[in-house]
């Protein structure tokens, strides 16, 4: 992987964001490859910790959607 | 399993009575076999055929191979036979050649078949009104005219402007759009319908802003309307938030023509406001609020199958059986039983299943199936053995991920034993395969890397559980519509991104842990609380479906309002059909009637209650699976209007009781006003109690026909007679009641300090003050739910401003609420007439049935768990938790310390992301697991 | 949270938070393309704040 593309993580609530991001799919929209999400069942799950571990692994930006 | 559905059918008759139909179906070829379909979509993507979308209202293209939306069920393709091109001149084929798993068959032919089945539900839905006769609207001629529904689909982020406003002529963003209420609704003029569509002014309050929320303040709405009719339940509240804070205008006036502004696509209205004066403005676009009908095809299958309709074409039934037809043994749901909104559509279908299955309760689940079960093979202990499993999707993931370096990547992972990839991962040969290389292999995790846990998890967990594994040992990544369809134009970095999904995937279910799913027995007695008509329709409906029930009213009688009550809108004596009910509630061994008894305690959950019932200081305890709440409501007490100074003003309920009682003084009456809203629709109750209305015409017909020379006056602020109740409105206009509107900020003053009864007007036609001389005021009160907060405490179910109960789901949950196991009806609910009353009963009969039918409950396995040994006893996750499921341990080791009911969790994970001990884990979703996968994310290859 | 951020030295502009209902795919791309883009002008404009790989359990 090119260390010249960002990285970005992204939490992505399984009853939203994570139905949004497969219905753009379904769309075929296209967007940056740059995400890698993480499903998790409800935004309620998310920790501080989780954003700073996401962030000292690197990851140039994490995204947090419900 | 349970639910066959047969689509592209139509029902051509119905044949041989209650208990015994047949049924004829005539099924229309979908040309691509449902069995075989994976909806990759190819075939539309292939077909050269391009036509109007109707789905979104004839505004975008579609092709002649399609789904209708993405959210259909069955998500099955199907190919339009009236326009595809192979179809039609037998040339073509573009998507047989294409489809990679061979489903298209042009071979299809339509299908006669018989149903055998003992009761039908009818839900045919309704039409929309088509207003291309109306030449004054300009609909068929000018594309800025539009219907709702079409305005529905702009709005829509999948619409065909992904939900940005533009009007269909130029594109433009419109600035000002004005609404017309009441398009084939509320009037005989031409084609159109004398009822009221129910539904369109509170739709067209939505749209306008949504449409406001889309554009922005500066964009200008104003609704054309003659009624404002918001009398469900917390639509007054919107009305007045539209009004007040989002600024929609609301202009009283019927439009009467719309002409286009030459050299523009402008539209100029011509309307006569309130005071009489001729306006002109122009609009860029003009959204006709359309009303709803019977299709024509269904009025004509309705008299094949002898079912009855009403003067407007809707299924005529009962004010006592609100669901069933004409016909013994079929039922109604929806729009064909009236024009209704999504909740009440909602209320029926539920009601309308309750009232089948009183009908075939004796046959329950003898045609049921049920799964077969595999025992479980212990993992406890054992090493990861990793199965990576990379589906190619057939060419929707490998056309664009190199799927066998993906797989060739996979195998070098920690703990993997296995790495493969199949065409098709969901098909069933692939499946089977799957399970010989479980037990072959031994694996005891496996990675599914295909398209979306959200419909196809459940499917591969089961193939888990076929093969003996545990089905929570099992991690799905979404390398399809989260990644090679999203980023066709970028193969390296879609196989970049898919390794990375893959490694994640693996380091998660490595820690993954086999879950149980713990069995809970329900109690098959029902508890209903509340002995009024929905209380008794529901232990009523529990008993016809075999269930001891247990009927608890803290009054001495039942009946509840009711007994209070002269009329139905259709004309049916309550007081002779609610002796009928109170007997027959009475008279069954299966419901035990607990009189004057009010609960003092309820513990447990969903499944197993128990509950302590406090009678005359007697305390007994009843254990029970489920609750219905049907607590109901009563009569607001009126301080205005000069309530309580003179026996000539009196509210509806006592004039309903002079009616029952045929009171002779009611005949010599020379004038009656009715004061509609009395404690309605107030600041301190915002609120339409809905059915004041409809009493009030009711009454006013009543005192017509007693006397035709009366002057009967109703003074109203908007008058909701919603659905076929418009009829009654029409009849009360045609006997000579004289309907008088009144604004809020200038109501009517009731004076008898001369001796005289009067009340002093303003005429809102004239502008001129008016004194009515009258020798009886009745008072249309508000309705005003029994706020009992121990109760709600009880079963931990909250209630709104008002002091209605809240259901789970405005829409979609109307008759239970979000505590599992607990249901509501009635007027608790929120005010309504006695069908509607009666329907929820069923209705909330119906959802406690779902559950005391299926006799033990399994919890999901991805529930919290708390580690007593870490809890620090602090209590923020039982006031954080929405479902109440953390306690205080009672007794045993861990006394006070917190612990969760996997019966009540739904694994939300709030309380674990709140607890500062971190003792709580979310199983399937522990914080392990997640940081795995954020440490994995970005191991460089 | 994003405090937090800026009082580590983390730019703050690195988290984001949106709230889409699962019928908003335009919402989704959107929003994904904006994430995308600030992190690729924050990568070009500071350098990285990284520290050593922790232990993988």
């Amino acid at each position: 992987m090119s260390t010249k593309e960002p990285k970005i993580i992204s939490f992505l609530c399984n009853w939203c964001s994570y139905g949004a991001a497969d219905l753009a799919g379904v769309s075929r929209m296209e967007y940056p490859s740059n995400i890698r999400v993480i499903r998790i069942p409800c935004t309620g799950r998310m920790s501080v910790k989780f954003v700073l571990a996401a962030l000292r692994q690197g990851a140039d930006a994490v995204w947090v959607s419900g | 399993m349970n639910i066959e559905i047969i689509t592209l059918a139509e029902v051509q008759d119905i044949k041989g009575e209650a208990g015994n139909f047949s049924v004829d179906v005539l099924k229309h070829p979908r040309y691509i076999d449902e069995d075989k379909c994976i909806a990759c979509g190819v075939c539309a993507e292939k077909c050269p055929k391009k036509i109007i979308d109707t789905y979104n209202a004839g505004l975008s293209k579609r092709k002649s191979a399609y789904v209708e939306y993405p959210q259909a069920v069955p998500l099955k393709y199907v190919i339009d036979p009236e326009t595809c091109i192979y179809l039609q001149k037998g040339k073509c084929g573009a998507c047989k050649k294409k489809c990679p798993v061979d489903a298209v068959n042009f071979d299809q032919k339509p299908e006669n078949k018989t149903i055998n089945v003992g009761s039908v539900i009818l839900a045919p839905g309704f039409e929309t009104f088509s207003p291309e006769a109306f030449e004054n609207y300009q609909y068929a001629k000018h594309p800025n005219v539009i219907t709702s529904l079409e305005f529905e689909r702009i709005l829509s982020a999948s619409g065909p402007t992904q939900g940005h406003v533009s009007r269909p002529s130029d594109h433009k963003d419109p600035k000002k759009i004005a609404w017309f209420q009441c398009v084939g609704s509320r009037d005989m003029n031409r084609c159109d319908n004398a009822y009221c569509s129910s539904v369109c002014c509170m739709y067209a309050i939505k749209e306008a802003v949504i449409a406001k929320e889309h554009v922005g303040d500066e964009l200008d709405c104003a609704i054309f309307f003659m009624d404002m009719r918001t009398h469900g339940k917390e639509f007054e509240r919107f009305y007045d938030s539209a009004k007040t804070k989002s600024g929609v205008r609301f202009i009283r006036s019927r439009v009467h023509t719309i002409t286009p502004v030459t050299g523009s696509d402008d539209l100029e209205l011509r309307f006569v406001t309130e005071d009489g004066d001729l306006k002109t403005e122009i609009f860029d676009m003009v959204v006709l609020s359309v009303g709803m009908q019977t299709p024509k095809a269904l009025v004509d299958l309705s008299k094949k199958l002898d079912i009855d309709l009403t003067p407007g074409n809707f299924a005529d039934t009962q004010t006592f059986s609100p669901v069933a037809t004409s016909r013994p043994g079929i039922f109604v749901s929806g729009a064909f039983q009236g024009p209704k909104d999504i909740p009440q559509a909602v209320v029926d279908s539920s009601a309308a299943s309750a009232a089948a299955a009183e009908l075939l309760a004796d046959v329950r689940n003898t045609c049921t199936k049920e799964k077969k079960i595999v025992p479980e093979v212990s993992v406890l202990g054992d090493r990861p053995k990793i199965g990576v499993i990379i589906c190619q999707c057939g060419t929707n993931i490998a056309g664009v991920v190199d799927v066998p370096k993906v797989v060739e990547y996979a195998s070098t992972l920690p703990y993997v034993e296995l790495a493969t990839d199949k065409l098709f991962a969901c098909s069933q040969d692939a499946q089977d395969n799957m399970v010989e290389l479980i037990k072959e292999k031994g694996l005891n995790r496996i990675v599914m890397a295909a398209c979306t846990p959200k419909t196809h998890e459940p499917l591969f967990q089961d193939t888990l559980t076929a093969a003996g594994l545990n089905k929570y040992l099992f991690e799905m990544t979404n390398i399809r519509n989260q990644n090679s369809w999203v980023h066709k134009n970028n193969p390296e970095m879609a196989t970049e991104k898919a390794k990375d999904l893959v490694r994640m995937a693996v380091s998660k279910v490595a820690m993954q842990e086999p879950l149980a799913e713990v069995e809970l027995p329900v109690n098959q007695t029902a508890m209903v609380v509340g002995g009024g008509i929905s209380g008794m329709a529901a232990a009523k409906s529990f008993a016809e479906q075999g269930y001891e029930t247990h009927l608890v009213e803290k009054g001495s009688r039942l009946g509840g309002q009711a007994v209070n009550l002269y009329m139905t809108a259709k004309g049916e004596y309550i007081q002779e059909k609610l002796a009928e009910m109170i007997a027959s509630v009475e008279s069954d061994d299966r419901i035990h009637v607990h009189l004057d008894t009010q609960l003092s305690n309820v513990d447990g959950f969903v499944g197993n209650f128990e509950s302590t019932f406090s009678s005359n200081g007697n305390e007994t305890k009843l254990e029970h699976g489920v609750a219905v709440l049907a607590t109901g409501a009563t009569p607001y007490h009126p301080t205005e209007y000069g309530y309580g100074t003179d026996d000539r003003i009196i509210t509806s309920l006592d004039l309903d009781k002079k009616l029952m009682d045929d009171d002779p003084s009611l005949k010599t009456l020379n004038g009656a006003a009715f004061i509609q809203c009395v404690g309605s629709r107030e600041p301190e109750r915002m609120y339409c109690s809905r059915i004041c209305c409809t009493h009030s015409i009711e009454n006013s017909i009543q005192l017509k026909e007693k006397n035709p020379d009366m002057n009967v006056y109703i003074l109203y602020r908007d008058i909701r007679a919603y659905g076929e109740k418009e009829l009654l409105y029409k009849k009360a206009r045609q006997l000579g009641v004289i309907f008088i509107r009144y604004s809020i900020d200038n109501k009517p003053v009731v004076n008898t300090d001369s001796g005289k009864l009067t009340v002093n007007v303003l005429d809102h036609i004239l502008n001129m003050p008016l004194e009515l001389e009258v020798d009886m005021v009745s008072l249309a009160t508000a309705i005003i739910p029994n706020k009992d907060e121990k109760l709600s405490n009880f079963f931990k179910v909250a209630t709104n401003t008002d002091g209605f109960f809240i259901e789970k789901h405005a829409k979609l949950g109307p008759s239970e609420f979000s505590t599992d196991g607990v249901y509501l009806c009635g007027l608790a609910h929120y005010p309504k007439p006695i069908d509607e009353s009666i329907a929820q009963a069923k209705a909330a009969v119906a959802r406690a049935v779902t559950l005391l039918a299926r006799k033990t409950i399994f919890s999901s396995g991805t529930v919290a768990q708390v580690d007593p040994v870490l809890c620090a006893a602090c209590g923020v996750c039982m006031s954080i938790c929405p479902y109440s499921a953390p306690k205080f341990t009672e007794e045993g080791r861990f006394a006070g310390k917190a612990e969760i009911n996997p019966a009540l969790c739904k694994g939300c994970g709030l309380c674990v992301a709140s607890c500062r001990s971190g003792a709580i884990h979310l199983k399937g979703f522990d914080t392990d697991q997640i940081l795995t996968q954020i440490f994995e994310m970005d191991e460089a290859v | 949270m994003k405090n937090l951020l800026e009082h580590m030295g983390i730019d703050p502009g690195r988290l984001h938070f949106s709230w889409i209902s699962s019928a908003e795919s335009t919402k989704f791309v959107e929003v994904a393309k904006k994430v995308t883009e600030e992190a690729v002008a924050l990568k070009s404009k500071e350098k990285k704040y990284m520290k050593t790989k922790p232990k993988v359990a």
